[in-house]
C-alpha cells in the first residue's frame, strides 16, 4: 500500500476501476464496521466485536473468513455478497487523521488504479465527478460514524452483553481452525440487560448482531465448498 | 464493649500500603455491614518499603476493584516477571540464574528437574521455562489486547509505593466508603481485659472500634507498645539489618527490565526495580560485617557517575516479626508485624495475605475472635518461618568467599534445622509438592527447584526417576518453542507501558 493524500492537481488524470478495489479485500477475513452500517451487514456476515491490536480497543466487524487473511467470499475477481462494509466501498480511497485534520488519501497501488477505468476524481470541467461525490459521502458516513461506534461498543461492555466466543471449527478434509479473539453479542445476557438499553435502535442492531452468529455456519460452508474445488483440481478423473 | 459483643467497626491505624490495601479488601468485601475507619498521621507520612509485589497483586486489586489501566497508571507500574540473581554464586561477572514467576513447563504433572539433572546442558530456569528469554530482552507479559489483569505469561508489578497508598486511599474514601481521619495517636486505651477500646488522637480525640489493626510500622503502637507482644529477632539467620536507597531518574525511551535484578556484593547485595519513571536502587547490608563507607563505595560503582547527584537515604531494618500477630482485638499488618530483607518481595504478599484473612475470617463476634486469631497466628508464624527459610536458602549455596558475611551465612549454626534436613533430602530427591503438604506454603516446590539449581545445586540423578524421557523431551522442546514465538511476538515493556498511557486494557 502506498497512502498518499489525494491531491486535485496530482490526481487529476488518475482513472479508476472501483470494481477491482475490492481485490484489496482477497486477503482479509475481519472488516471493521461502523454503527450506522451493522444491522444491514449482520444480514449477510457474522458481526463480532474484535480487539485493535494496537490499542486494544474493541470495533464491530464483519467476518469474512475462517482464519486470518482468508477471505470467503473472494472468487478470485469479485466479493459475492449482496451487502458490503462501507470500509470495503470506500477503496481506494482513505481518511486519514482525526476530527478538523482529516482528510481523504488514495492508495497509489491498489490495482483500482487502471488507465481504463472508467471513473475519474475530476469531470473535464474540474468539478467533482458523480462517483468521487459518492466516494466523498461513504468517508463522511465513516468519519463521522467513529463517535457514534464508539458510543455503541461501550454500551455492549458496560451492559455486559458480550462474551468470547471460539470458532472451533472442524472441515470437511478432516481439517480444523481455531479462531479467538472474536466477541460476539451474547442471546442471555442480551435478554437480561435488554431493561438497561434504552434506545430502539440500539436494541435492533445488537439484536442483528446476536442473530448474525448464526451465519458462521454458511461460512463453514463456503469453506468446505472450496476445500472440495481444490480437492477435485488434485484429483485426476475424480 | 460485651464481651461478645457484636464486630460492627473496625479501625485501621496506620496509612501506607498496609493500612490502605486492609482498609480496601475489608472494605469490599463488607461494604456498609461494618464502618472501617482508617486514622493516619498525614505529617508524619510512609515508609514504603516494597515497590516490588507477587502475582497475587492482580487478584487483590481486582477484588478492592480497581481497573488495571487505573492502577499502572497512578503508581507508575511496570511488569515483573521474576528475579534475577547475579553473582549470587560465585560472584563471576557472567554469574547469574531466574526466579521466573511462571511454573517449569508441565509441572506438576511433569517433573523436568531429574531429566535436567541428568544432563544440564544449560541453565535450570532457561532449559525448563520461557520466561528468562523475555526477560533478558525486556518484553512484556501481555499485549494490548490483553484484557485488566490477564497475561500471556505470569506476572507481578515493580510500582511506586507511596503512589499506591495515595491511590488506595482515593478509592477506599471515595468509592468504599472507609472513613478517613487525619490524626496524630496520643494514647491507646485498653479495657480491663486488655482489649484496645480507643485510640487517641491529639485533635479527634477518642476513636472507638470493636476490631484494631495495627499498621503503625516499626513502632508497632498497639501490638507491641500497648499490648506488649515481643519482637523475635531473626538476624540470627538473616544477617541484613541496613539499606542504602536510590532513586536513578531514566530517559523517556529506556528499556524497562522485566525483573527484579538482586546483584550480590561483598557485604550484602543490590535490589534494582525499573519503573517507567525511576530505577528504585538500594544496598541491603549487615552492619555487624561491614561499615556503611565501603558500602557506598560498592553503590556508586553499581549506579555509575550519575550517582554523584542523588542523595542516598539510609535505612535501618530489624529482620525478624512479633511474636504473635493478633491478641485479643489486635491485629498487625506490615512493618508492624515484621519485616525481612526484600530478597522474594515478601512484604507486600504477606500484607496482601493477613488483611484478606481478617476480611474473609471477620469475627461476627468478639467471643469468636479468639480463636480467628489463635487460627491467624499458627498460620502467619508458618508463613514468616518459610519465608525467612527460603531468603536464606539463597545464602546457603553460594560459593562466594570474598568476605565473613558469605562465609558467616553458611556456618550451619545459623541455618535453621529444617533447612538444613530438607537440603539433605534435595541431594536424592527434586522439591516436590509432598515437600510443601500445608495449605499455607508461600513457595511452590518449583520456586525452589529454581534457587537451587540455579546456585549450582544437583541432585543425583536416579535411573527410575526418568522413565518418561519422551515426554520430557516434549517438553524441553515446547519451552524452546514458546522462547522463539513470543520473543517475536511479545511488545518491550516500554512500548507497552506507552501505550497505556494513552489506551486503556480491554475489559475481556
Amino acid at each position: 500500500m502506498t497512502i498518499v493524500p489525494l491531491s486535485r492537481t496530482a490526481h487529476a488524470a488518475l482513472r479508476i476501476d472501483p470494481a477491482r478495489a475490492a481485490e484489496a479485500a482477497a486477503a482479509v477475513h475481519l472488516v471493521p464496521l461502523v454503527a450506522s452500517e451493522i444491522r444491514q451487514v449482520a444480514g449477510q456476515f457474522p458481526v463480532f466485536l474484535a480487539k485493535d491490536a494496537e490499542t486494544g480497543q474493541f470495533y464491530p466487524a464483519a467476518l469474512m473468513g475462517l482464519e486470518p487473511q482468508e477471505n470467503l467470499f473472494w472468487n478470485g475477481a469479485a466479493l459475492e455478497a449482496d451487502v458490503l462494509p462501507l470500509n470495503l466501498l470506500r477503496l481506494p480511497f482513505f481518511v486519514v487523521g482525526e476530527d478538523a485534520e482529516a482528510a481523504i488519501a488514495i492508495d497509489e497501488a491498489s490495482p483500482a488504479l487502471a488507465p481504463d477505468g472508467p471513473c475519474s476524481i475530476v469531470d473535464a470541467e474540474g468539478g467533482e465527478t458523480d462517483y468521487f461525490r459518492s466516494v466523498q459521502t461513504i468517508l463522511g458516513r465513516l468519519l463521522q460514524g467513529r463517535e457514534e461506534t464508539r458510543r455503541l461498543v461501550d454500551l455492549m461492555l458496560e451492559t455486559k452483553v458480550v462474551r468470547e466466543i471460539k470458532l472451533d471449527l472442524a472441515f470437511h478434509d478432516g481439517s480444523t481452525s481455531l479462531l479467538t479473539g472474536l466477541y460476539g453479542v451474547d442471546e442471555v445476557a442480551f435478554g437480561r440487560a435488554r431493561d438497561r438499553i434504552t434506545a430502539f435502535d440500539d436494541l435492533m442492531i445488537l439484536a442483528a448482531m446476536a442473530l448474525s452468529l448464526d451465519k458462521v455456519a454458511a461460512l463453514v460452508r463456503r469453506k468446505n465448498a472450496r476445500i472440495e474445488a481444490q480437492a477435485a483440481w488434485f484429483t485426476p478423473g475424480g | 464493649m460485651a464481651d461478645n459483643g457484636a464486630i460492627r467497626s473496625v479501625c485501621i491505624v496506620g496509612g501506607g500500603s498496609a493500612g490502605w490495601l486492609t482498609a480496601g479488601l475489608v472494605a469490599a468485601r463488607h461494604g456498609s455491614d461494618l464502618k472501617v475507619t482508617l486514622v493516619e498521621s498525614v505529617r508524619r507520612g510512609i515508609i514504603g518499603v516494597g515497590e516490588g509485589t507477587w502475582p497475587t497483586m492482580r487478584n487483590t486489586l481486582r477484588k478492592i476493584g480497581l481497573s488495571e489501566t487505573d492502577f499502572m497508571r497512578a503508581t507508575h507500574a511496570s511488569f515483573k516477571q521474576g528475579a534475577k540473581f547475579a553473582r549470587w554464586r560465585t560472584g563471576a561477572a557472567d554469574d547469574f540464574y531466574y526466579h521466573p514467576l511462571v511454573l517449569p513447563e508441565g509441572f506438576p504433572d511433569l517433573d523436568l528437574a531429574p531429566y535436567w539433572n541428568a544432563d544440564p546442558q544449560q541453565s535450570f530456569s532457561d532449559a525448563v521455562c520461557f520466561q528468562e528469554a523475555l526477560c533478558e530482552a525486556s518484553l512484556a507479559p501481555k499485549l494490548m489486547t490483553s484484557p485488566d489483569y490477564v497475561g500471556v505469561a505470569n506476572y507481578a508489578y515493580h510500582l511506586d509505593a507511596v503512589r499506591l497508598g495515595e491511590l488506595l486511599s482515593e478509592h477506599c474514601t471515595g468509592k468504599l466508603g472507609v472513613h478517613h481521619i487525619d490524626d496524630d495517636i496520643i494514647d491507646v486505651r485498653l479495657s480491663e481485659t486488655g482489649d484496645v477500646t480507643a485510640v487517641v488522637g491529639e485533635r479527634h480525640g477518642a476513636i472507638e472500634a470493636d476490631l484494631f489493626v495495627d499498621c503503625t510500622g516499626f513502632a508497632s503502637r498497639l501490638l507491641g507498645e500497648a499490648l506488649g507482644v515481643p519482637f523475635i529477632d531473626r538476624s540470627d539467620v538473616l544477617f541484613v539489618d541496613r539499606a542504602l536507597a536510590v532513586q536513578l531518574p531514566v530517559e523517556e525511551d529506556s528499556p524497562i527490565a522485566s525483573q527484579t535484578i538482586s546483584t550480590a556484593q561483598r557485604h550484602g547485595w543490590i535490589w534494582d526495580i525499573g519503573l517507567p519513571t525511576r530505577r528504585g536502587i538500594g544496598y541491603v547490608w549487615s552492619s555487624r560485617h561491614s561499615g556503611n563507607e565501603r558500602v557506598e563505595e560498592e553503590l556508586a560503582a553499581y549506579v555509575g557517575p550519575d550517582f554523584a547527584k542523588l542523595s542516598p537515604r539510609e535505612i535501618t531494618i530489624r529482620s525478624g516479626h512479633r511474636a504473635q500477630f493478633w491478641k485479643n482485638n489486635v491485629v498487625a499488618v506490615g512493618l508492624a508485624a515484621g519485616f525481612l530483607e526484600p530478597l522474594e518481595a515478601s512484604a507486600l504478599v504477606l500484607i496482601e495475605l493477613s488483611a484478606d484473612y481478617i476480611a474473609t475470617a471477620m469475627p461476627a463476634s468478639r467471643s469468636a475472635m479468639d480463636f480467628v486469631a489463635r487460627r491467624f497466628n499458627t498460620m502467619t508464624r508458618y508463613r514468616w518461618d518459610r519465608i525467612i527459610e527460603f531468603l536464606k536458602l539463597h545464602y546457603v549455596l553460594s560459593e562466594r568467599e570474598d568476605s565473613a558475611f558469605w562465609r558467616d551465612n553458611r556456618d550451619p549454626a545459623t541455618i535453621p534445622q529444617d533447612l538444613q534436613d530438607q537440603l539433605e533430602l534435595w541431594r536424592d530427591s527434586p522439591p516436590g509438592e509432598h515437600d510443601f503438604a500445608s495449605a499455607h506454603e508461600m513457595f511452590p516446590a518449583a520456586s525452589y527447584q529454581y534457587v537451587l539449581y540455579g546456585m549450582g545445586f544437583r541432585t543425583r540423578p536416579r535411573p527410575g526417576r526418568l522413565a518418561n524421557a519422551d515426554a520430557a523431551q516434549d517438553a524441553f522442546e515446547r519451552t524452546a518453542a514458546l522462547k522463539r514465538k513470543l520473543t517475536a511476538t511479545m511488545p518491550t515493556n516500554r512500548a507497552l507501558l506507552s501505550r497505556l498511557a494513552q489506551y486503556r486494557f480491554p475489559p475481556l
